[in-house]
């Protein structure tokens, strides 16, 4: 269980907030343009990588506050919490953070195969 | 106002408060408009509240607060004042003087006994005085109020029974 | 109590306790655990082993024990109790485990003789036939023999959690744990202590290896430790506590035992799980010895060497007073040593290194207290029927004797007991000074001490310690710590000693708890699974209860010269929670049976109680079902009889639970817009609509009525299990989507009490009760509402209902909720009311053919299959899920759409859930799958048309009006026909709604 830092509330459990998926997702301006396949993108299609991952929490038993949250989804280490309204962090800050917990290979982001 | 229980280092009585709750963007006409009403500026710093003798003004989160009356006040008066603040479009704000429960905790074990229910982190320097929260307790979504050696404790009436049951229950094991 | 007891030590009282074995009384002394209490008697036998039914006994001192599970009669008799960490209490009624009819005659030892067929990957490879024979014969065989112990009494636990939040952990209360303790003592840093005995000490008391600390014997030293930890203000210690788990980020998880040495009070919790968030971990956790495999190397009598020095020094007895000592490194003196300080002499001392290589001061307490002394020399095996009864030792020029001895002490060497700390996913080493793992690189905040470092010399102790808390910024430790024997630690591999008896009943185990002997491992490497996470998995090495702690690394060594490979080469498997057995029961701490879920109730709450209502659960509220007329009315005859009477006179209904939410703001009514399906712009203020809310996927999520105050002011309700999801929602659009728009919302579910009161006598009621207001049905039209003071609260009435007949809801304050109702009771007495329940509710709406959510629909359905197409605002240019409404697969004539269905022959009755089918009968033996057209969404006898009346979601329904069907029942081949209707089955035209 990890502790998340809210942006408003200070650090908490994890059992505060929920997950809210895949951050920088932007609803399209005009669905009615777009054809079914790629609307169908915007609705269901989800990146899950192994690595550096640009995710959505709030902070559902708190202040209800959505936030940005840049998370190594294979170590579980939350690498950097933003706001909605700053602008997406470079992957390049975070090449230097890794650190890889016992067994697994190095990550850096995007997929990776399993552990060799 | 009930007793509920004592044992142990831990005093918890239950309380009637009447409350409102209001939302807003905390600029300053929000500002003004608040402190024409109940003389009282709000709190502007995260999780900061005011308390006098007459109640608790807290800033729960990042758009709303609640002004708990910790001596009975003319319910008229205070559906008067919610009124008015409705008459603003940024102001939302909604009564929640009879649907919440109330218990006021005090005793030197309190944060030993609260940390079976919840996991919120007590100790001072991660939760000062003067200061409030919102989180889980008991898997109850409850409002917690620090003031001077003891905590108010709220959250919706329809948990009343479970939440009573529960703090019974443990104090006993 | 015939074994020697150690008079010197400080944690064995001279009361004497009574306790019970296998149905024999024996004698102990306050302060033993079941295995010390037992050796005091002398009984060596104390279970049969897992696989081979071989006769076992005590082998360890400590939560590593593979062999001595028992289970305690006189308390829940909870399987694998650990002989050796149970502490004995006067009453306690212990029985062993695994053998029938008697330990000492057990006919599971037949499986011994069996044995070369249940070699490595044998359950892989058997029982694979003849067909049925699995489920008649193997499995019902295999179930009654398989395990260890027998299932536990029923019973319910009382444990509880403990959450804490400190600023250090230290993990461990010996002597790493006190010198880290010590130094944190009055500092500013919030400090609890963990340690798994009832005292504190570890390996002070564990062994006589330290003889002062700062010129005070040990026993003094902890004392002072443990008072000056008390009397400071920043130190809490908790004691019978084992941490088990070390999860991100730093939290860990430590069970207490809270009655160890007493009888259980079951009104007390007896277990407490702690769950601790930290700063800093230092582990101060020590290490493990480990074994060495020879032939019959699990005999009873055969006990490691460091457990035996245990016995002796922190339990007061001497398990043997002439053992064999049987090892590979420079630690094993001391045992030499607590057994000579008690006039005991060991009869050989067999040491493996070359003679050149062990330690001086060894050699010469060895010759001078006239000790058998075997360098460079081996075990080959022991023998013994049920009990060790002859070592055969092989010197230096491979000849082999044979001595007489009782007890054989072997010692393999230490592991740093490194289980948190990979759990912690720090990374760890090979040590070849050790030989054996340590830990390497931390993950996360922790900090290793001492032994658990791989440190074993003390006089090292102090700088390790004072290095690695630095950070701390506090004075330097530096106590003089003098020992008992030479501090420098030395060994030479051992992994298994050879044997010359090639039979097939020779064996040399690997694996005590498992069964598993080194032949095994040999074999299983044969057939290919050479890597270490398969060979664990094939050959269950390491994979019982005691996960192998004695052993395992040896199973690596053996594993890597097979191979040919390093150590580090070969790895570790994967080292996961909990350390020890760690119970459901703590685990689920006080959320079981009543306090599972919160529970929610209405203001109206014992009102329903008073008047005999049955309870559901809809989500964490507890609702009315149906109100029980007198005792012996049956759920089916209350709900006939509410329906009947309420579109006869009057019903009411406690709705209370759905969800309210206030939304208000500049852009409200854009937003409104954007969130439901409807058209609210030329919606007029103080009417109320009935609204759907989609997914982007444009699937059904909730509905609800939507009251417009203005177009700036909105309440909406909401189903009662999805307010918190629509209110989430809500927000996260607002915040995430649309942040531009200025709306606030406030969830005001518990700040209004809500009833729905409905029935043609429903106006006649009202005007008595609300003596001010116009029911009129011009004044007040269907889906409109009106807001009035009701003694100086704001309240709200709307015209609506969801049963199809007049209705009204209305809002008041919990304040007067209860008065009201039963003010409403009073004169609704005259006109019939009747108070009905859920089931009712759904009776009901389903004859005007209203949908639930999360019954007709489930998240695959859209508006438009229930024909709610003209909720859709079509003018909208945009709103959450309209463009999903246009996919492709949205708009297939064949998706299941709504509709109603009725039997043909009226007497029968259609079940939920069965399918809509176009076969009459189902064939006997279904050959190819029978096509089905939809299925049955709800279904209810209706007392008002006195025959069954159900919603379906059939393929293409709308096209299918009149159409003959059939409906499968749950029992039986032959099928119901049906004929398609229109699913509003009253009053089609919403007369008895609207007048």
């Amino acid at each position: 269980m990890i502790l998340i830092n809210c942006p408003y509330c200070g650090e908490r459990e994890q059992s505060e907030f929920t997950n809210g998926g895949e951050a920088h997702v932007i609803r399209p301006k005009d669905p009615d343009i777009l054809n079914d396949k790629d609307w169908g993108q915007y609705v269901f299609y989800r990146s899950n990588p192994k690595g550096i991952f640009y995710e959505r929490w709030v902070h559902t038993h708190g202040c209800r506050k959505w936030f940005n949250v840049v998370r190594d989804t294979s170590t579980d280490t939350i690498l950097k919490i933003y706001k909605l309204t700053d602008n997406k962090p470079d992957i390049s800050e975070f090449q230097s953070t890794l650190k890889s917990p016992s067994g697994e290979p190095i990550v850096g982001s995007g997929n990776f195969a399993v552990k060799k | 106002m009930t007793k509920l229980l004592s044992a142990d280092g831990v005093d918890i009585t239950q309380k009637n408060f009447q409350q409102i709750l209001i939302r807003g963007d905390g600029k300053d006409q929000f500002n003004q408009v608040v402190n024409k009403e109940i003389s009282l500026q709000p709190p502007s710093k995260n999780l900061e509240l005011k308390t006098n003798d007459k109640c608790i003004f807290a800033k729960n989160s990042f758009d709303q607060w609640t002004l708990v009356y910790l001596v009975e006040q003319d319910y008229k008066e205070i559906l008067k004042i919610i009124s008015n603040l409705n008459l603003n479009d940024e102001i939302l704000a909604s009564d929640y003087s009879y649907g919440q429960v109330y218990f006021e905790v005090l005793g030197k074990n309190k944060n030993e006994f609260l940390n079976k229910l919840t996991q919120f982190d007590l100790r001072d320097k991660k939760f000062p005085d003067f200061s409030m929260a919102q989180t889980l307790i008991a898997r109850i979504d409850c409002y917690i109020y620090k003031l001077n050696e003891k905590y108010i404790i709220t959250c919706n009436k329809s948990y009343e029974d479970y939440f009573k049951k529960r703090l019974i229950d443990l104090i006993n094991l | 109590m015939s074994a020697l007891k150690n008079k010197n030590c400080n944690y064995i009282s001279n009361k004497e306790i009574k306790i019970t074995f296998d149905g024999r009384s024996y004698s102990a002394y306050e302060g033993d655990t079941i295995a010390s209490a037992l050796l005091r008697n002398n009984i060596r036998l104390i279970g049969r082993s897992f696989k081979y039914h071989r006769p076992r006994g005590i082998y360890t001192c400590g939560i590593e024990e593979p062999n001595a599970l028992v289970q305690i009669l006189n308390e829940h008799n909870e399987p694998n109790t650990r002989a050796t960490i149970k502490r004995a209490y006067e009453g306690i009624n212990i029985c062993s485990q695994n053998r029938w009819p008697s330990l000492s005659f057990d006919i599971g030892s037949i499986n011994n003789i069996l044995s070369p067929i249940f070699s490595a990957g044998f359950y892989y490879k058997t029982f694979m036939g003849p067909k049925g024979f699995w489920k008649k014969i193997y499995e019902p065989l295999i179930r009654r023999t398989a395990g260890l112990g027998k299932p536990p009494k029923n019973f319910r636990s009382k444990s509880i959690h403990q959450n804490h939040n400190v600023d250090i952990l230290i993990v461990g209360g010996g002597l790493s744990g006190l010198l880290a303790a010590r130094k944190l003592i009055d500092t500013d840093k919030q400090v609890l202590l963990v340690e798994q005995d009832s005292f504190l000490g570890g390996i002070l008391n564990n062994s006589n290896k330290v003889k002062k600390i700062d010129g005070k014997n040990t026993f003094e030293w902890i004392q002072e430790t443990e008072k000056l930890i008390l009397k400071s203000n920043n130190i809490k210690i908790l004691k019978n506590t084992l941490v088990t788990t070390y999860n991100f980020t730093n939290h860990l998880i430590a069970l207490e035992d809270k009655f160890s040495g007493k009888k259980i009070d079951i009104n007390k919790s007896e277990l407490t799980l702690h769950k601790i968030r930290t700063t800093h971990t230092i582990l101060a956790n020590g290490h493990i010895e480990r074994f060495i495999s020879f032939r019959n190397n699990d005999l009873p009598g055969v006990m490691l060497a460091s457990s035996f020095e245990k016995y002796i020094e922190r339990y007061g007895v001497v398990p043997d007073e002439k053992p064999a000592i049987f090892t590979n490194n420079s630690s094993t003196i001391s045992l030499v040593k607590s057994l000579i300080n008690l006039n005991c002499k060991p009869c050989a001392y067999i040491d493996s290194r070359k003679k050149e290589d062990i330690e001086d001061e060894t050699k010469e307490y060895l010759i001078k207290n006239n000790i058998p002394f075997y360098p460079e020399s081996e075990v080959e095996g022991c023998e013994g029927n049920k009990k060790v009864e002859k070592v055969f030792i092989r010197n230096n020029s491979n000849k082999i004797s044979s001595i007489n001895s009782s007890m054989l002490c072997p010692s393999g060497g230490f592991n740093p007991d490194i289980h948190l700390f990979t759990q912690s996913k720090g990374l760890v080493k090979w040590d070849e000074k050790i030989n054996s793992f340590k830990p390497d690189t931390a993950f996360q905040n922790t900090i290793t001490l001492g032994s658990v470092s791989g440190n074993y010399e003390f006089k090292n102790l102090c700088e390790e310690i004072n290095k690695k808390l630095s950070f701390l910024k506090v004075k330097d430790l530096n106590p003089e710590i003098e020992t008992n024997i030479r501090d420098d630690f030395s060994i030479e591999e051992l992994w298994e000693t050879k044997t010359d008896k090639t039979s097939k009943w020779a064996k040399s185990f690997i694996d005590l708890h498992n069964d598993v002997t080194t032949k095994d491992l040999k074999q299983a490497i044969n057939e290919g699974y050479d890597r270490i996470e398969h060979l664990k998995r094939y050959t269950t090495n390491s994979m019982g209860t005691d996960q192998g702690k004695i052993s395992s690394i040896n199973s690596l060594g053996i594993v890597s010269k097979i191979l040919n490979k390093k150590i580090s080469e070969v790895g570790t498997t994967t080292y996961r929670p909990p350390y020890a057995p760690l119970s459901f029961a703590a685990i689920a701490g006080r959320s079981t049976y009543e306090y599972y879920d919160p529970e929610r109730k209405t203001p109206i709450h014992n009102w329903h109680i008073k008047n005999n209502a049955v309870f559901e659960d809809v989500g964490q509220w507890k609702r009315p079902w149906y109100f029980k007329k007198h005792e012996t009315e049956t759920m089916h005859q209350a709900v006939q009889r509410e329906s009947k009477q309420t579109r006869r006179s009057a019903g009411i209904l406690d709705g209370s639970t759905l969800g309210k939410i206030e939304i208000k703001g500049k852009d409200a009514l854009e937003f409104m817009n954007l969130m439901y399906t409807n058209a609210f712009t030329k919606m007029k203020p103080m009417t109320s609509r009935y609204a759907l809310m989609l997914g982007e996927d444009g699937m059904i999520m909730d509905d609800g009525i939507i009251c417009k105050i203005n177009d700036k002011h909105f309440i909406a309700t909401t189903t009662s299990g999805g307010a918190p999801k629509v209110f989430a929602h809500m927000e996260e659009f607002l915040q995430t989507e649309w942040p531009h728009l200025q709306v606030y919302l406030n969830s005001i579910t518990e700040q209004f009490t809500t009833f729905n009161i409905s029935g043609p006598r429903t106006r006649e009621i009202m005007r008595k009760v609300f003596t001010d207001i116009d029911f009129n049905n011009e004044k007040f039209p269907f889906m409109t509402f009106k807001t009035f003071n009701y003694k100086n609260t704001e309240a709200r009435i709307m015209r609506a209902s969801f049963t199809g007949e007049l209705g009204y809801e209305i809002y008041i304050s919990p304040q007067y909720a209860l008065e009201l109702w039963e003010l409403i009771f009073k004169h609704g007495k005259d006109f019939d009311l009747v108070p009905y329940g859920t089931e009712t509710m759904h009776l009901l709406r389903a004859e005007k053919g209203y949908v639930v959510i999360g019954q007709e629909t489930d998240g695959t359905v859209t508006p438009i299959d229930i024909n709610f197409n003209w909720m859709i605002g079509k003018k909208k240019k945009d709103f959450i899920g309209k463009r999903s409404l246009t996919r492709s697969d949205t708009v297939r004539d064949d998706r299941k759409q709504l509709v109603g269905i009725i039997p043909l022959n009226k007497s029968q009755f259609i079940e939920e859930g069965q399918h809509v089918v176009e076969c009459e009968n189902l064939p006997n033996k279904i050959k190819t799958p029978v096509e089905y057209l939809g299925h049955i969404s709800s279904s209810y006898h209706s007392p008002n048309l006195n025959h069954c009346i159900s919603m379906a979601m059939v393929k293409g329904g709308n096209k299918l009006m009149g159409k003959k069907l059939f409906v499968s029942t749950p029992k039986g081949t032959k099928n119901i026909p049906v004929e398609i209707v229109n699913p509003v089955f009253i009053d089609p035209e919403n007369k008895r709604l609207t007048s």
